[in-house]
C-alpha cells in the first residue's frame, strides 16, 4: 500500500498568542512547536492501513520552514518509512496555493492508494487543504472521518455532522482527513526515536504563487464585555431571566 | 510533629532491579545512559560525543528525559557564571550562550513588611560578570548542541529504576505509561523499556530519586544528611521596567526561616520573582507558595507587578547541604552522580548551573578514559570524583560550607554567623556545623498562632495554587494512578501540614483525611523531603516551563 | 448586475435554519457590493422553507436539482455549486459539517482560495475583507479576498438572520449530473438520551458548591426545563471526588463547551476550568461567594445560595416553555 500523508508544524495548544512586529503573525518567541495533533491521527491511521496491507511505504510530507523537519522526524519516529519538505519562507495564508504545491508533489511522487491529512490545523483552522488536493489530483474524498472501514477497494467513513453521524463511501484511491476518534496515535518508541534520525528525508525548495488570500492584520479578540452581579438570592431569578430573554436573546 | 515519623521509605524494592528481570517491552544498548536532560546531563553528553568524534569513536550515547520536551522541567532564578559553558565551548564567546542580559545593576534589601532597608551587597553575592538567563532556554540550547553531535535525546521517557548486576549498574528501566488510576493498562499502555549501557550518569536533579536509591543501597553517605529548601517562582510581565537584580532577606519569612527572594529582568518588562525557604522552618503552617504572594504586595515589588500580567509558575527544590552533604563518593561501578542530584550548590551565592555543566564535563571525561581502557568500574570512574575534588566546585563550596548551616539557630545569630565565616574565607567558625535531615527536625502545630494566611484572593497580584498550577503548563491527565507513596498515621495534623507544603495543592486535609490531587504535582519534589516519597510518573506529565 | 451565491443547506428535504444566516450575510456583502443575491439550494426536490428566503434578501431562489442530490453529494454539489458559480462574483457557504467540506471544493474547482469560518465580512473598495477566528479564538485575522470570484464560510450563530425583504422569485433547474464518487449511505441519529456535554447549545455545570453528589438532581432538574436542549457539566473538582463522570467534566484536562448558555453553578471559576467554557456566547454564574474568580467572566452573576436559586431559576425556565 502506497500511502501519503500530510502533516503541517503548528504551536502548541497551551501557547499564549502574542501579534509579532509585523502586526500580523504570530510572535513565535519561545513557542512551542508540536505536530498537528489532527495530523498525528493521519500518520497512526497510515500506520495501521500500512500494517493491515503487511507490505507498503508510508510516505510523511510537509510544506513550511526548515524546522519543520523536526516534525517530520517525530512521524518517522512513529514509524513512517521516509519524509519530504517543501520548503518555504512563509506557510502561505491562502490554503489552496499549499494545496498546488502539495498537489504537484504527490503527482509527481504517486500513484498513492490512500493520501491522509488531519481534518485541520489548530493553528489557521482552516480544513481546506485537504479536500483541495483531492480536486487538484481528482481524487474522491471525505473530510473529518471519525471511523475507517476498508474492504477491498472500498472505503466506508464516519464522519460527525450535527446531532448525527454520516456514513459515507468511495473507492480507492481516495484522500481522507482525520478527525479525533478515528484511532489513539502511538507514542513514538525509543528505537523509533533513534531509526527516525537514519530515514530519508528529503528538503525541497518550492516556489509559490501569489494567492488571494492577503493578511491585513491579526489582532487579540475583543475583551468580553464587562458582567454584572444581577442581584441576590431567588429574589433575583426573575430580573436574570428577563435578561436572558431581552439583552442576551438566549431563552 | 515530626515529619520523619509519617514518611514511607524509599521503595528500593522497586527503584533497584536485577538486570533481566521480566516487565520490559523494548530494550536498547548504550555505551552511555544519562538520566535527566537538564545543564548537567546534557553538559555530559556533549563532552562526551565531542571527545569520541575527536578520538574517532562512535559512542552511542542516550539521554532520557521525563518532561516532554527539554527544558519543560527545568526551573531557577537564574543568574548563571558563564565559565562552565566557556569550558565547554571554547571556540564560542559569551554572545553565543543563550543568556539573556549581562547583570549590570543588583540590589539587596532587608525587608519589613511596609518597606525596606539597603544593605551592601555580600561579598558572596557579587554578580557582575554574571548573566541573567532562563535555564528552560539554556536546556533547549544544549539540546540542539547535542543533537547536531549525535546525541540520542528521549524525552518524555522517565527513569523508574537502577538496572543492577551486583553491585554493578548496568542501565535503567524506564516508567510505562497509558496506567489507568487502579494502575491497569488502558488502550493507550506502553511498556517500560530497559537500556543497558556501560555507564549510566544520574542527572536527574534536586532529590533525584534513582540517585538516593543508589546512594542508600551501597551505603554511601554523607558528612551531614543533605537539606533542602523550596523555591516558589513566578514570570511577569511588567509596565515598569525593570534594570536591576534584587535579592532580600527578612520579611515575609519568619525569623526562624532560612531563605529571601530573588527578582531578575530577563528582559526589562519580563520579570522573574521567586522566594526561596528552607525546609527546616518550625512552623508547621508555613506556606512557601503563600509567603510569594505575600511578597508580590509589598511596595517594592508591586510597583512592578501592577497592571503587569502572570505569565508562568513553578517551583523546584534546591539541594542546601553545601560541602559536608555532599556523599562521599559520586561514583561508583557503571554509574556517576552529577550536578543538583550530587549536591553541587553553594547557597550563599545561589549558584548551582555553572557547577551542574562542570560536573557534567568532569563525568565525561572520567567515563571517555574508562571506557576507552575497557573497564568503566568504579575505580576508574573515581577520576570523576577526584577531579571535582580538585576543581573550582570543591573550593567554592568549602569556602561556604558552614554559611547555609549556620542559619539553624535564626536568621539574626546565623547572620552574625555567616558575616564572620565570609569575612575570614572560612576559617573562623569552620568546622563543621552538624544538621538534621529536614524531615527529622521537629514543626510546631500551634494553631492558636496563626501564620497569616493567603492575601485577599480578589488582588490581582494574587493567584491560587490551583490557577498556579495551571500557569505551569501542567495539563496532566486526571486519570493518571497516583506516584505518590503515603506513609502512616497521616493524622489530620499531617494532612494540614502536607497541604501547606506542597505548593501545587497535590495535598488537601477533608474532614480529617488526606485527599491527594496527584495530577497537579510539578515535581517540585517537596513531598519527597518532607512527605509522601515521590515516584516517577508516566513521561511527558508535569509541568511545561517555558522560560522559567 | 453581479451576483452573489448563498449556497443553503437542506436535510432530508428541509431547509437547515443555518440557510438564513447565509442569505443575511449574502446580502450584506451585495448591498455594500451593490449586487443581487441568488440563493442556491441543491436537492433532488425543492426544499421546504425555501420559500421563506426571500425574505431575508434573496432576490431568487435556485434550486439545483438531479437524482442523486437527495443527500449530501459532495462531489455533486461541488461541481453543480462550481458550474452556476461562473460569472459570480462571491460564493457564501456555511461553515457547518457540509460547508467545511463543501467550501474547499468548490474554491478548488474555480481555482481560487478560501476565507473559512468567518465572523465578519465587509466590503472596503471593491474587495471583501473577512474576519476570522484563528488559534482557537485566541486570535481573529483580518483578510482581504482578492480572487473572483470570491469564497468565503460563514460560522454559524454569527450572523443573526435579518429581515430584508426581496423577490426570492423561485427557479427550479434539474442539472444533468450525478452524485459523484463519493456517496452518502446512512446517516445515524445521535444515541437518544443525555446530551453531550459538548454538543448542547445549553450547559448547566456543577462544582463542589452542590455539596454532595445527590444534589446535582437539582441541576438535572433545570436542564430539563430547558426541554431537551441543556446538559449537566461537571468542574473537575467534583469529577475527581467522583461525584459525575469525567466525559461530564468541563475544564483544560476535561471537555472544552461553547454553548450558547453556559451556567456555572457552584463553581469558583479556576482558570483551568475557564479554559473549557470561556468561548460561551453567554454565561451565567451562581455562588455565595461575591469574589469568587467566576463572577469575573461572567455576563450575569448570581450571588446567594445556589439551594434556594435554583430551584426558582427552574420554575421560572418552566414557566416561559
Amino acid at each position: 500500500m502506497k500511502i501519503a500523508v500530510c502533516i503541517k508544524r503548528v504551536p502548541d495548544s497551551e501557547t499564549r498568542v502574542k501579534t509579532a512586529a509585523d502586526g500580523k503573525s504570530l510572535d513565535d518567541a519561545g513557542v512551542k512547536f508540536i505536530l498537528n495533533p489532527y495530523d498525528e491521527f493521519a500518520v497512526e491511521e497510515a500506520l495501521q492501513r500500512k500494517e493491515k496491507a503487511g507490505a507498503g511505504e508510508v510516505v510523511v510530507l510537509a510544506l513550511g520552514g526548515p524546522a519543520g523537519q523536526e516534525t517530520i522526524r517525530t512521524a518517522l519516529a512513529m514509524g513512517a518509512d521516509r519524509g519530504i519538505l517543501l520548503q518555504t519562507d512563509a506557510v502561505p495564508p491562502d490554503a489552496f496555493v499549499t494545496a498546488q504545491a502539495i498537489a504537484a508533489e504527490l503527482k509527481a511522487g504517486g500513484p498513492w492508494d490512500l493520501v491522509f491529512f488531519g481534518k485541520m490545523a489548530i493553528d489557521d483552522y482552516n480544513g481546506a487543504v485537504g479536500p483541495m488536493v483531492a480536486e487538484l489530483l481528482d481524487l474522491p474524498c471525505v473530510t473529518a472521518v471519525s471511523h475507517l472501514a476498508i474492504e477491498g477497494a472500498t472505503v466506508t467513513a464516519d464522519r460527525e455532522i450535527e446531532g448525527a453521524v454520516e456514513v459515507v463511501r468511495c473507492a480507492l484511491p481516495a484522500v481522507l482527513t482525520t478527525d479525533k476518534g478515528i484511532n489513539e496515535p502511538r507514542y513514538p518508541a525509543l528505537k523509533g526515536i533513534m531509526a527516525a534520525k537514519k530515514k530519508p528525508l528529503d528538503v525541497k525548495a518550492v516556489a509559490l504563487a501569489a494567492g488571494v488570500i492577503e493578511v491585513l492584520e491579526m489582532t487579540p479578540p475583543p475583551a468580553r464585555k464587562e458582567g454584572k452581579i444581577v442581584g441576590e438570592g431567588a429574589t433575583a431569578v426573575p430580573e436574570l431571566v428577563r435578561l436572558l430573554r431581552e439583552e442576551a436573546k438566549v431563552l | 510533629m515530626k515529619p520523619s515519623r509519617h514518611q514511607a521509605p524509599l521503595p528500593l524494592d522497586r527503584l533497584i532491579l536485577e538486570a533481566g528481570t521480566a516487565g520490559a517491552g523494548d530494550t536498547m544498548e548504550l555505551d552511555v545512559c544519562i538520566v535527566g536532560g537538564g545543564p548537567a546531563g546534557l553538559a555530559c553528553a556533549i563532552e562526551l560525543a565531542r571527545l569520541g568524534k575527536a578520538d574517532g569513536t562512535e559512542l552511542a550515547i542516550g539521554v532520557l528525559e521525563k518532561a516532554e520536551a527539554l527544558g519543560e522541567h527545568n526551573l531557577s532564578g537564574a543568574v548563571v557564571n558563564p565559565r562552565a559553558l566557556r569550558e565547554l565551548f571554547p571556540d564560542l564567546t559569551d554572545a553565543d550562550f543563550p543568556f539573556r542580559r549581562p547583570v549590570d545593576h543588583e540590589a539587596v534589601y532587608l525587608l519589613t513588611s511596609g518597606s525596606q532597608i539597603r544593605l551592601p551587597t555580600p561579598p558572596t553575592m557579587q554578580n557582575h560578570g554574571n548573566y541573567v538567563a532562563s535555564i528552560c532556554e539554556i536546556v533547549r540550547w544544549l539540546g540542539t548542541k547535542a543533537e547536531a553531535l549525535g546525541v540520542n535525546v528521549f524525552t518524555g521517557f522517565p527513569a523508574a529504576s537502577l538496572l543492577v548486576d551486583g553491585r554493578t549498574v548496568t542501565g535503567v528501566r524506564t516508567q510505562a505509561s497509558g496506567l489507568d488510576r487502579d494502575g491497569k493498562p488502558t488502550s493507550s499502555y506502553s511498556a517500560p523499556n530497559d537500556l543497558s549501557a556501560r555507564v549510566t550518569a544520574l542527572a536527574e536533579g534536586t532529590r533525584g530519586t534513582l540517585s538516593q536509591a543508589y546512594l542508600q543501597w551501597q551505603g554511601v553517605g554523607s558528612e551531614n544528611p543533605q537539606i533542602f529548601a523550596l523555591g516558589v517562582k513566578e514570570i511577569w510581565e511588567t509596565r515598569k521596567p525593570l534594570d536591576r537584580i534584587i535579592h532580600t532577606l527578612g520579611w515575609p519569612l519568619p525569623a526562624d526561616a532560612f531563605g529571601g527572594s530573588f527578582c531578575y529582568p530577563l528582559e526589562p518588562n519580563l520579570v522573574a520573582l521567586g522566594i526561596v525557604v528552607g525546609l527546616d522552618y518550625s512552623d508547621a503552617a508555613l506556606d512557601i507558595h503563600v509567603l510569594l504572594q505575600r511578597l508580590k504586595l509589598h511596595p517594592l515589588f508591586r510597583e512592578y507587578l501592577d497592571g503587569g500580567e502572570l505569565v508562568e509558575w513553578g517551583a523546584k527544590t534546591i539541594p542546601e547541604g553545601g560541602y559536608y552533604a555532599l556523599p562521599a563518593r559520586r561514583s561508583g561501578e557503571g554509574v556517576v552522580i552529577l550536578g543538583d542530584a550530587a549536591g553541587f550548590v553553594d547557597v550563599p551565592s545561589l549558584k548551582g548551573i555553572h557547577y551542574a555543566l562542570q560536573s557534567g564535563i568532569y563525568a565525561a571525561r572520567a567515563i571517555f578514559q574508562a571506557l576507552k581502557a575497557g573497564a568503566p568500574t568504579a575505580e576508574r570512574l573515581a577520576a570523576y570524583d577526584r577531579m571535582v575534588d580538585g576543581s573550582y566546585i570543591e573550593k567554592d563550596l568549602k569556602k561556604t560550607r558552614n554559611m547555609r548551616l549556620a542559619f539553624k539557630d535564626g536568621f539574626y545569630v546565623g547572620g552574625v554567623k555567616a558575616g564572620l565565616m565570609t569575612l575570614t574565607g572560612g576559617k573562623l567558625l569552620g568546622g563543621k556545623i552538624a544538621v538534621h535531615a529536614d524531615a527529622d527536625t521537629e514543626r510546631t502545630i500551634t494553631p492558636s498562632v496563626a501564620t497569616p494566611g493567603a492575601p485577599r484572593g480578589s488582588d490581582r497580584l494574587v493567584v491560587s495554587k490551583v490557577d498556579a498550577v495551571f500557569k505551569s503548563g501542567n495539563s496532566t491527565r486526571d486519570t493518571i494512578p497516583s506516584h505518590l507513596i503515603v506513609g502512616t498515621d497521616i493524622t489530620k495534623e499531617v494532612a494540614d501540614f502536607y497541604s501547606h507544603v506542597c505548593p501545587a495543592g497535590v495535598y488537601e486535609q477533608v474532614d480529617g483525611h488526606l485527599r491527594v490531587n496527584a495530577p497537579n504535582c510539578v515535581d517540585c519534589k517537596a513531598t519527597d523531603v518532607l512527605g509522601p516519597r515521590w515516584t516517577p510518573r508516566e513521561g511527558g506529565s508535569g509541568p511545561k516551563y517555558k522560560r522559567m | 448586475m453581479t451576483t452573489i451565491l448563498a449556497v443553503c443547506e437542506q436535510r432530508d428535504g428541509v431547509l437547515r435554519k443555518v440557510s438564513s444566516e447565509v442569505v443575511t450575510g449574502a446580502r450584506r456583502i451585495a448591498d455594500a457590493l451593490g449586487a443581487e443575491v441568488e440563493a442556491l439550494v441543491l436537492g433532488s426536490a425543492p426544499a421546504s422553507g425555501s420559500d421563506l428566503l426571500g425574505s431575508f434578501g434573496a432576490d431568487r431562489v435556485v434550486t439545483l436539482t438531479a437524482d442523486g442530490f437527495g443527500a449530501y453529494a459532495p462531489e455533486g454539489y461541488a461541481k453543480a455549486v462550481a458550474e452556476r458559480a461562473k460569472g459570480a462574483a462571491v460564493v457564501v457557504c456555511a461553515a457547518t459539517a457540509q460547508g467545511k467540506d463543501l467550501a474547499p471544493r468548490i474554491a478548488a474547482r474555480l481555482g481560487t482560495g478560501l476565507a473559512a469560518d468567518v465572523t465578519e465580512v465587509t466590503a472596503e473598495g471593491g474587495a471583501l475583507v473577512a474576519v476570522r477566528p484563528v488559534y482557537a479564538g485566541k486570535a481573529l485575522l483580518r483578510v482581504k479576498l482578492t480572487g473572483q470570484p470570491a469564497v468565503l464560510s460563514l460560522r454559524p450563530n454569527v450572523f443573526t438572520p435579518v429581515q430584508r425583504p426581496k423577490a426570492g422569485a423561485a427557479q427550479t433547474v434539474a442539472v444533468p449530473l450525478s452524485a459523484g464518487r463519493v456517496t452518502v449511505k446512512e446517516i445515524k441519529a445521535a444515541e437518544a438520551g443525555a446530551l453531550d456535554v459538548a454538543e448542547a447549545p445549553i450547559v448547566i455545570s456543577g462544582g463542589r458548591g452542590l455539596k454532595e453528589p445527590a444534589n446535582f438532581k437539582i441541576l438535572e432538574d433545570l436542564a430539563h426545563a430547558f426541554g431537551g436542549r441543556a446538559a449537566v457539566g461537571a468542574s473537575r473538582a467534583v469529577v475527581d471526588a467522583g461525584w459525575r463522570p469525567h466525559a461530564d467534566q468541563v475544564g483544560q484536562t476535561g471537555k472544552t463547551v461553547s454553548p450558547t448558555l453556559y451556567v456555572a453553578v457552584g463553581i469558583s471559576g479556576a482558570i483551568q476550568h475557564l479554559a473549557g467554557m470561556r468561548t460561551s456566547k453567554v454565561i451565567v454564574a451562581i455562588n455565595k461567594d461575591k469574589d469568587a474568580p467566576i463572577f469575573k467572566v461572567a455576563d450575569y452573576g448570581l450571588v446567594g445560595d445556589l439551594f434556594e436559586i435554583v430551584p426558582a431559576l427552574t420554575a421560572a425556565v418552566k414557566s416561559l416553555a
